[in-house]
């Protein structure tokens, strides 16, 4: 009876966590819309420097962009472009928001997924060390340096790791993603990775992968913190239960025991804290990128908020926060997926 | 077997011993440039950063010699003025080539006159087939006033084009040189039209300048490779990469580390340290620009001369240059920077003296005064912090008994009230365009005074006028230095406002460039730049 139910319980869930986004959706799309708009400076106003811009020539140029209508019916022919696929021009560039979007969005992609996966590898290996030496010296000094790291600027901490580390010692380059004296091929997927392998161009990889280590470092250390200690607490808590003294009392190696017992329910909650770090992963990003001279969209949208690039900025943040949102609904999936306890309660 | 395989062999090592070779003989100049680019048509652009990216691939009719502001021949070989300086004739450089290649276009022909037309067209003519390409605006164009003084522009032959102009006017020469006058390929122009891919001619800029265009990577790097067959001053280097590197502090550390040659826009602070790296080449020069406090002249008590001098005595200009600008400035005493012809350094600047300034003001009259005092809310070229240098007025005005109220304004809003003349006292500034002065010196003058104009100060001096005037109608260059000269002078003894500064422009290269000229214009050239 249980398992015929499972799929559509799935599915049932499914839909249900798909409809509630319908409402974020729009939100964003109003927030982004009018907060732009309430910024002082119209795009055509933002490029005129000392000289101003004649009356008529600025009148002309509102009424081509559509300016000069009310802003609620710019917001509807807003939503009626988007709901056809359009997310319109770029003022600044003339192309098409969604392939400028897409070129840049690998960039973005290649260096948030080396930052997660620097998080992972190194956070929860050593939350579940600190948990299990619990009060140990490495404990002590783990957490110290999560709370340090916790709160650590990105740009601070960017420029540090620069000057020290590229400057100082020579070990990395400062930044960009290859050597661009040595190399140099045209993006076929955009993943810097890929394409040089792709190239066919020898030492290429090492140089995409030697470029990728400090921005990886440097956007990856706020969640590398923040999973280590979720890591340790849920650790510590699930040590603490009875299921894992029963298991220990089988006689049970102690590696046994935490790999296999208490690792699996102490990860629930730290896939959830992963899936939150997206959002925080994303909004790093754009210092990282800014710094590391890095061409992805984080750069790419603090430009268009210079530049009153409207069309740009609603169509980058809405496409970001959509994938913000579907990686938290994929969480919830997944979380349903490993504690069927939470589908049920949905 | 064995043979042939040996034979093979040695053939792929010699083919990679010759390309290694090749390899190790080409060179690369990286420029580690602050920004993107909106695209590569100067024409529609309005930022330095769009301008240097499309700079190596266009020429223009006429050029600014690289690291000056004097005009000499482009694609224009020579040119006369005739019909008492209402038409200039442009002889035009034959045998000049398109870039080969680039978007697999091929030029059929070399650059002629069609190809001025068309350029000068699409930023003019509503019913240019490229007229709304990439959203159409041409700031330039029309900032530099060139639909009013333009009559037409015509070729008579393949190498001559006939320019009409409204009324006499010189500085026009300045302005053909600037970049939105760069002279693209009709030929190429027609070609995308006809594929359906206009906007491709902004994307993928084919010129006749002397780096042909390779790609550009969104936000990460520019390429360039030389254009062999150059007609004018050739590239040294085979490759120039724009390394966009947006953080001035990770630009300091590339250019340490080798990764790029050349940056632009040094940070202060770092400066000192910069100067005394040995592996480096730190040149600064001062830059096209002024900032200045402009006096309304119609709000009384600023209708008096004394009044005027009295304030430019009254403040330690000394102190902003040292405090705010923190060495990115030098004092200024004339509405021109030095770097510009007919720059009069006989003038001499008011001095700071208090005692003086408060005398002066009781002699007119004025024992206690409030008056506005306008600062933009934004940095400048000219001007880092506008209102750091308000408040250091205002403490300097109060000793002399004037009150001073900071006031300031969104930046277009500001910009615009400035312009009616709604203050009494107001910072603002200007960035020279073309390295004439008559693009600073007309923002004295009458016609800008008006309200809604350029002139701040609103102050109309009738003789400074018509030495404006006369001086943009003159050929004659002596004349002309000799006009700006005295016009100097009046404008100093008047003082309808009180010039602040002129910024210091810093450029920072390695040791091993050689042969980079500091551009007065800001701009940034690498054509006879070589890397040793």
């Amino acid at each position: 009876m249980y398992l015929q139910d499972k799929p559509l319980l799935m599915i049932k869930f499914l839909v249900k966590r798909l409809l509630l986004t319908v409402p974020t959706f729009i939100a964003l799309m109003f927030v982004t819309f009018v907060a732009i708009r309430l910024v002082p400076g119209d795009p055509v106003e933002v490029r005129t420097g000392e000289r101003g811009i004649s009356a008529e020539r600025l009148a002309y140029f509102r009424h081509e962009l559509g300016l000069d209508q009310p802003v609620w019916k710019q917001f509807v022919d807003y939503v009626w472009q988007l709901l056809h696929g359009d997310f319109g021009t770029s003022l600044s560039t003339s192309e098409k928001v969604l392939t400028e979007f897409f070129t840049l969005f690998p960039a973005t992609l290649e260096l948030a997924l080396a930052g997660m996966l620097f998080s992972i590898i190194i956070g929860i290996p050593a939350g579940i060390v600190a948990a299990v030496k619990r009060g140990s010296w490495f404990d002590h000094t783990l957490m110290g340096a999560a709370v340090t790291g916790f709160s650590m600027p990105i740009f601070w901490w960017g420029l540090l790791l620069i000057m020290l580390v590229s400057e100082g010692w020579g070990l990395t380059p400062v930044s960009g993603r290859i050597d661009m004296i040595k190399f140099y091929f045209e993006p076929v997927t955009g993943f810097m990775l890929i394409d040089s392998l792709l190239s066919d161009q020898k030492g290429a990889f090492l140089s995409a992968l030697h470029h990728l280590v400090l921005p990886m470092i440097v956007l990856g250390t706020y969640p590398l913190a923040v999973i280590a200690r979720m890591t340790r607490s849920s650790m510590l808590e699930v040590l603490s239960e009875d299921y894992v003294r029963t298991a220990r009392a089988k006689g049970l190696s102690e590696f046994r025991v935490i790999s296999l017992h208490a690792l699996r329910n102490a990860l629930i909650p730290v896939l959830t804290v992963v899936g939150l770090q997206v959002g925080s992963l994303l909004a790093g990003a754009v210092l990282t990128e800014t710094i590391f001279s890095w061409p992805g969209v984080g750069k790419w949208l603090i430009e268009s908020i210079a530049r009153r690039d409207y069309p740009a900025l609603q169509g980058g943040i809405l496409l970001i926060s959509s994938l913000v949102i579907i990686v938290n609904v994929l969480v919830d999936v997944l979380y349903g997926a490993i504690n069927p306890r939470i589908r049920h309660a949905g | 077997m064995m043979k042939t395989r040996l034979k093979w062999a040695a053939g792929i090592g010699a083919a990679a011993m010759l390309l290694s070779i090749s390899a190790a003989s080409a060179k690369t100049l990286v420029y580690c440039s602050e920004g993107s680019p909106e695209n590569f048509t100067p024409a529609i652009n309005t930022t330095g950063t769009s301008f240097d990216a499309a700079r190596p691939v266009y020429d223009k009719l006429v050029q600014f010699e690289r690291g000056s502001t004097k005009v000499v021949p482009g694609l224009a070989e020579s040119w006369t003025v005739s019909d008492e300086g209402k038409t200039i004739t442009f002889k035009l450089r034959k045998g000049v080539k398109f870039h080969s290649g680039v978007n697999n276009f091929k030029p059929s022909r070399d650059f002629n006159a069609d190809d001025v037309v068309w350029s000068f067209n699409r930023q003019w003519k509503e019913d240019h087939p490229y007229a709304k390409v990439s959203g159409g605006k041409y700031d330039y164009f029309n900032d530099m006033d060139m639909p009013a003084l333009l009559a037409s522009v015509e070729k008579t032959d393949d190498s001559t084009i006939v320019m009409k102009l409204n009324e006499p006017n010189m500085p026009i020469l300045a302005n053909l040189a600037m970049d939105f006058a760069a002279i693209g390929s009709a030929e190429y122009a027609d070609t995308l039209l006809k594929a359906g891919k206009p906007e491709q001619f902004d994307q993928i800029p084919v010129g006749t300048g002397p780096f042909s265009f390779v790609a550009y990577q969104k936000d990460a790097a520019i390429r360039f490779k030389a254009n062999k067959g150059y007609w004018g001053e050739k590239a040294l280097v085979d490759d120039l990469v724009f390394a966009i590197t947006p953080d001035p502090t990770a630009r300091l550390a590339k250019l340490r580390a080798g990764e790029c040659h050349f940056m632009i826009a040094p940070r202060p602070a770092d400066l000192e340290e910069m100067k005394k790296d040995p592996a480096l080449n730190v040149i600064n020069q001062s830059g096209l620009n002024i900032a200045y406090w402009a006096f309304n002249v119609q709000k009384p008590p600023f209708d008096k001369k004394e009044v005027r001098q009295a304030f430019n005595m009254a403040i330690d200009k000394a102190a902003i240059i040292k405090d705010v600008y923190l060495g990115t400035g030098t004092a200024a005493k004339n509405l021109i920077p030095p770097t510009l012809w007919s720059y009069n350094d006989a003038v001499k600047d008011y001095p700071f003296d208090s005692a003086k300034a408060k005398a002066m003001l009781t002699a007119a009259g004025v024992t206690s005064l409030d008056i506005d005092l306008w600062y933009m809310p934004v940095q400048r070229p000219y001007n880092p912090n506008a209102k750091r240098i308000a408040e250091m007025m205002q403490a300097d005005l109060a000793k002399v008994g004037v009150n001073a109220k900071l006031v300031t304004f969104e930046w277009g809003e500001y910009r615009k009230r400035a312009q009616q003349g709604e203050h009494m006292t107001a910072q603002l500034g200007w960035t020279g365009d073309n390295g004439d002065p008559d693009n600073f010196f007309f923002l004295r003058g009458c016609s800008a005074a008006r309200p809604g104009g350029q002139n701040l100060t609103k102050w109309c001096n009738e003789d400074y006028s018509n030495k404006l005037n006369k001086a943009k109608a003159s050929a004659d260059m002596a004349e002309r230095t000799k006009l700006y000269e005295e016009m100097q002078v009046i404008e100093h003894e008047e003082a309808p406002d009180m010039k602040i500064a002129h910024s210091i422009v810093y450029e920072a290269m390695r040791k091993e460039v050689v042969g980079f000229k500091q551009s007065p214009l800001g701009s940034h050239e690498f054509q006879g730049v070589d890397v040793k």
